[in-house]
């Protein structure tokens, strides 16, 4: 078994990265419409996406956005009798999310027909 | 009789404030209060405020100490990974020390890395304007770096003379980007492993 585990282990590492990089992504594709705050995102995330999301992920990795100036935040207070904390896309959110949707686009189109052909033979 | 639901949120709050010692306390506060919103988002129904609510709530949300520790992977460490700078390293590893003893070992490391090299350093810049300072070999047998401070004439010879000054710039640049490096590389698998345990990665 753990002999296993460690022929694995690229694939975990290479997992984790991937899903990093997708995670920014989509909390950045998530915002696209407009403000959103913590809860708002994930349900997006849930709704719209297979990533499975951790919700303790999530707020750091927003507050990283934020400090990288990719998110604006501003606390509103709502309703429910507690203050929310809404997040938006910055200009320069709005352009990084642009250029990785492009660059995940253009990377996934070139992979596919590679793909295609090993997964044809693997079946 | 179950915890009153409020006192156990606080308790959980307490909990995070407690590992994000040494963030900027405006930062922690804003951390803070967006948490107990997530939790109250989660667990309120109406005005209502149930204990096994708040509960799941938490449950999902996960562990304060892991939480807080993955704000500072994605803060405090990942500016050290950016910049690469030596005191963006000693910061990002210096709160790493405060959340575990693997963290306090690489912060020894790095420290003890980062002095020799500092050493280095200052005797190489300080030799054309100290005979003191250089490598002594002292009693035939100790060898010691001396940077002025001491004279070590009477007990001993210099080794190196002038040599000091390139080999010290070599050594001290040297010992200085190996522990920077390390410091990033032990830095790197932190991360990795946060983001591993809380994205749900299987780890083997």
């Amino acid at each position: 078994m753990k002999q296993n585990g460690r022929s694995q282990e690229p694939e975990g590492k290479w997992e984790v990265q991937l899903r990093k990089g997708c995670l920014e992504l989509a909390i950045l594709a998530a915002l696209w419409g407009g403000k959103l705050y913590g809860l708002e995102i994930l349900r997006r995330l849930e709704k719209d996406s297979d990533l499975i999301v951790s919700e303790g992920t999530v707020y750091p990795l927003l507050s990283r956005l934020k400090a990288e100036a990719l998110l604006d935040s501003e606390w509103v207070e709502g309703e429910a009798g507690h203050p929310r904390k809404y997040y938006r896309l910055t200009p320069a959110g709005r352009r990084q999310a642009v250029a990785m949707a492009r660059t995940w686009a253009r990377f996934s189109a070139s992979l596919d027909g590679l793909l295609s052909r090993l997964m044809t033979e693997e079946s | 009789m179950s915890p009153d639901p409020k006192e156990t949120i606080e308790h959980y709050l307490k909990q995070m404030r407690s590992g994000l010692r040494g963030v900027a306390e405006a930062q922690v506060a804003d951390i803070v209060e967006e948490l107990r919103s997530h939790i109250l988002e989660r667990a309120q129904s109406g005005d209502v405020l149930s204990a096994p609510a708040v509960d799941a709530a938490l449950r999902s949300l996960g562990r304060p100490e892991e939480v807080a520790s993955l704000y500072l992977a994605e803060n405090v460490m990942a500016e050290a990974e950016s910049s690469r700078m030596p005191w963006s390293v000693l910061r990002g590893i210096f709160y790493w020390a405060t959340l575990s003893v693997k963290g306090a070992v690489v912060l020894m490391i790095c420290l003890v890395g980062y002095l020799f090299g500092a050493a280095f350093f200052i005797a190489a810049l300080a030799k054309p304007f100290n005979p003191k300072v250089g490598l002594w070999l002292l009693d035939n047998r100790t060898y010691s770096l001396a940077l002025g401070m001491t004279d070590a004439r009477s007990q001993g010879h210099e080794l190196l003379g002038w040599a000091m000054v390139p080999v010290g710039l070599a050594l001290g640049g040297g010992t200085i980007l190996l522990t920077t490096h390390f410091g990033l590389w032990c830095i790197h698998r932190f991360r990795c492993a946060k983001l591993k345990k809380l994205t749900g990665t299987p780890s083997d």
